[in-house]
């Protein structure tokens, strides 16, 4: 078996699924960062390089799809918390039918 | 913002390391952009080491480091996309440089970018050489046959014949240039 191909194969499947992993935890409730990781890592078998999910966020941002508030903790060190936007939910429903879809599809083709 | 201190010097000496490299990797970004994202990864260092509060300091650190991963490649992508955002909005030339050599790699199309820039370039040095080297510079045939265009050194029976109109000829070349490929970069932003 090829095991390199495999692998990238995977590694792609993965970049293209975060948003929609991402949005989809965030649509359960407000997350600071390394929560946010930690939830995909129980979720999910994905193991991204963490320090690539904080560019995503910054993206997701960007696109209006998520909002982002800093909380003060008493360490003097905040956190960064995490809320899907309207807009985020409208995206989330879009992908994730279209993942059914593609799911579906899939399944006729085995 | 807050900087972690560790009991360890080793882990203090680790942690300055890498937010020093992460300072160094988004360097370019705006104010806002770099003060939001160093919290950020502080945060996330702080959280993972809070986790593991009773290990070993200097361990429990190298091992968050290494899941967060290297700054050089997990923030280049960032830069480069945060850079040309900043390009496209401000027709700055600085910026718009910036932008194509971050991203050079990242397809055909900058290194294109890249070349019209170059070639941006050779116009306003050939304006500087006109006005110092005017005999040297500019539009050059041998009889009614084309010969040179730039700068050359060798001018023995050769016409120049454009004179100082290479001055806004250039000028014009150049701004046609810059506008194209900073419209090019909008439009390669937008899809």
């Amino acid at each position: 078996m090829n095991e390199e191909f495999i692998h990238k194969w995977k590694s792609q499947v993965k970049k293209g699924i975060l948003e929609l992993v991402v949005l989809n935890i965030l649509s359960k409730g407000d997350y600071y960062g390394y929560e946010l990781i930690e939830e995909i890592m129980k979720y999910t078998s994905i193991d991204i390089a963490e320090g690539t999910l904080y560019p995503l966020l910054i993206r997701l941002k960007e696109n209006n799809l998520v909002t982002s508030k800093w909380v003060e903790q008493e360490s003097g060190i905040p956190r960064k918390y995490y809320t899907i936007a309207p807009a985020g939910s409208e995206v989330l429903s879009e992908m994730k039918s279209y993942w059914d879809g593609l799911n579906s599809s899939i399944q006729k083709i085995k | 913002m807050n900087k972690i201190n560790f009991k360890s010097s080793s882990a203090q000496h680790i942690y300055d390391d890498y937010m020093r490299r992460v300072d160094k990797c988004i360097a370019l970004l705006g104010e806002a952009d770099k003060t939001e994202l160093v919290m950020e990864l502080n945060s996330h260092i702080y959280e993972a080491m809070a986790k593991d509060a009773n290990g070993n300091e200097v361990d429990c650190l190298l091992e968050v480091i290494a899941g967060l991963g290297v700054p050089e490649e997990f923030l280049k992508p960032l830069v480069a996309g945060k850079k040309l955002d900043q390009a496209v909005r401000s027709f700055n030339p600085k910026h718009v440089f910036q932008a194509i050599s971050l991203n050079l790699r990242s397809g055909f199309i900058f290194s294109f970018f890249g070349l019209l820039y170059l070639f941006l370039f050779s116009f306003i040095l050939l304006i500087v050489a006109k006005i110092f080297f005017p005999a040297n510079t500019g539009l050059f045939f041998r009889g009614n046959s084309f010969s040179a265009f730039g700068f050359i050194t060798g001018t023995d029976g050769l016409t120049e014949v454009l004179g100082y109109w290479l001055i806004p000829l250039s000028i014009i070349t150049a701004l046609f240039c810059y506008t194209c490929i900073t419209l090019l970069l909008r439009l390669k932003r937008k899809r």
